[in-house]
């Protein structure tokens, strides 16, 4: 019996340990970047700099496609179930609901994911094995103010970014289809959307950008920085990072939704 | 200047590699590590640095722990210390130059000071000419000169060198000689690793050799 509890409380303990870790690396982060100087800017400033034009630069022409992409195909296959019962009508309501609400955070988060949570595990494993974290410690330069604050922030600040540039390109799709179909002016259309949204639809984005970022930087961080020994454990880490950073969002996305909407 | 008491280190697979290591380095002392291959001479030298917990023991530095405690990040910028490592040590997406000025730029040494403190590590150690390069584009031995430059430029009280002639050409060796031997006319605490106590044993004060602190290995 005492075997049979150990075997069902061992994940959950490691779950716990998990989040823990999570926690403490963020607040840490958090510690570090109040002890910031004025004159030490200047370096984090580059290193974020730099984090921003990979994870929102880079990544904005991927961004816009899919989000065009995918806002045709959803009015598209609206117009084709609710045909004949004035679909014209629910356009607002559909992108408000299925887009802004939703996807446009999660599926942009997933993409962050796929771009830079993988970048950045792998990157922070070989800093570690070549021994660049040692001697960034060594020579008093604080790995939470260059190394994780930076990719936090520049996450943060892509992530927020990238949201917009995704629900701007899904509009654009889910408008050009609107236009094709039934010949609805941008006016319209614009104000359809506008009225379905509310300031708890923004509340609930700004949030989930937070809440991702951070999920997706902390993830990447703790599963790259963990790595000790060999080249081969950097694949592993990545693996790792992706999985457990989608679970992540997913898990966040629910608890904003049940939050805000339930 | 560095003190260490009844330090321990496990091996990679857990078991314990070395015990009962002392030492006791005065400010201006300069020390020499030696052991076989695999010793523990690296471990031991981050340790001291405070980047590697020791399994046991106490470890200070300028009159601050380093371990029990949080290691190096908990004394960030209080510290004057300088590591050079054997291998490795460099960021990988910066300039020889930009890794020689990093530590001291986030140390908030005014810009032209720091510009005149890396060109001149720069120009001491002959590695203008490869100073815009990233750290993979140059030869093992620059990567090894420009630890030492990092060092120099940084200007430390505690010089920690790990092998810093090991793999170095006539030139080269000479070069990074003289940076050592300039250390030592300016009275710095150095603490050496060497397989080899070679042409560091007449600049030492001291000499530990770790292969009479290792722990015995079972044969299976």
């Amino acid at each position: 019996m005492t075997v049979f509890l150990a075997r069902l409380g061992a994940p959950v303990r490691g779950f716990l340990e998990f989040l823990g870790d999570q926690a403490h690396l963020a607040l840490r982060t958090l510690r570090h970047a109040m002890l910031l100087r004025v004159d030490q800017l200047a370096v984090v400033g580059g290193q974020l700099k730099l984090q921003v034009r990979f994870t929102g630069l880079d990544a904005l022409l991927l961004i816009c496609g899919t989000a065009l992409l995918l806002g045709a195909v959803t009015l598209i296959q609206a117009f084709s179930q609710l045909s004949g019962l004035g679909a014209e009508n629910y356009i607002g309501v559909l992108m408000a609901l299925i887009i802004l609400r939703e996807l446009g955070p999660l599926l942009t988060a997933v993409l962050v994911i796929g771009r830079s949570s993988t970048a950045i595990a792998a990157e922070l494993g070989a800093m570690q094995l070549n021994g660049e974290v040692d001697a960034l410690a060594a020579h008093g330069i604080n790995p939470y103010q260059y190394l994780l604050l930076p990719r936090w922030l520049g996450v943060l600040t892509a992530m927020f970014a990238l949201v917009v540039f995704f629900d701007a390109a899904a509009l654009a799709g889910g408008f050009l289809v609107a236009k094709l179909k039934y010949g609805v002016t941008f006016g319209f259309f614009m104000e359809s959307v506008r009225q379905a949204l509310s300031n708890r639809d923004f509340a609930a984005t700004l949030l989930k950008v937070l809440m991702f970022s951070g999920a997706i930087t902390f993830h990447a961080c703790h599963f790259g920085l963990g790595i000790q020994r060999s080249q081969t454990e950097i694949p592993q880490a990545v693996t790792k990072t992706v999985v457990t950073a989608l679970v992540a969002v997913f898990a966040l996305d629910g608890l904003v939704a049940a939050l805000f909407y339930f | 200047m560095i003190q260490i008491h009844g330090l321990a280190l496990d091996a990679a697979d857990g078991t314990l590699l070395m015990e009962e290591v002392a030492l006791s380095v005065p400010k201006g002392g300069r020390h020499l590590l030696t052991g076989s291959s695999g010793s523990g001479k690296s471990r031991l030298l981050r340790v001291v640095a405070g980047t590697e917990r020791p399994a046991r023991g106490r470890v200070a530095v300028a009159g601050r722990d380093l371990w029990p405690g949080d290691g190096a990040l908990a004394h960030m910028g209080r510290l004057s210390l300088g590591l050079a490592f054997a291998t490795g040590g460099l960021l990988s997406n910066l300039s020889l130059r930009d890794n020689i000025a990093l530590p001291m730029r986030m140390r908030g040494v005014p810009a032209q000071d720091w510009q005149d403190r890396a060109e001149g590590a720069l120009r001491r150690l002959g590695l203008q000419a490869v100073a815009g390069l990233r750290p993979h584009a140059v030869s093992a031995a620059a990567r090894k000169l420009v630890n030492l430059a990092r060092v120099l430029a940084l200007d430390p009280d505690v010089i920690l060198l790990d092998d810093p002639l090991e793999g170095l050409d006539a030139a080269d060796h000479s070069a990074a000689l003289e940076v050592i031997h300039g250390w030592v006319s300016e009275g710095k605490t150095l603490l050496a690793a060497q397989e080899e106590p070679g042409a560091l044993a007449e600049l030492a004060t001291g000499r530990l050799d770790l292969n009479a602190h290792l722990v015995p290995r079972e044969t299976p």
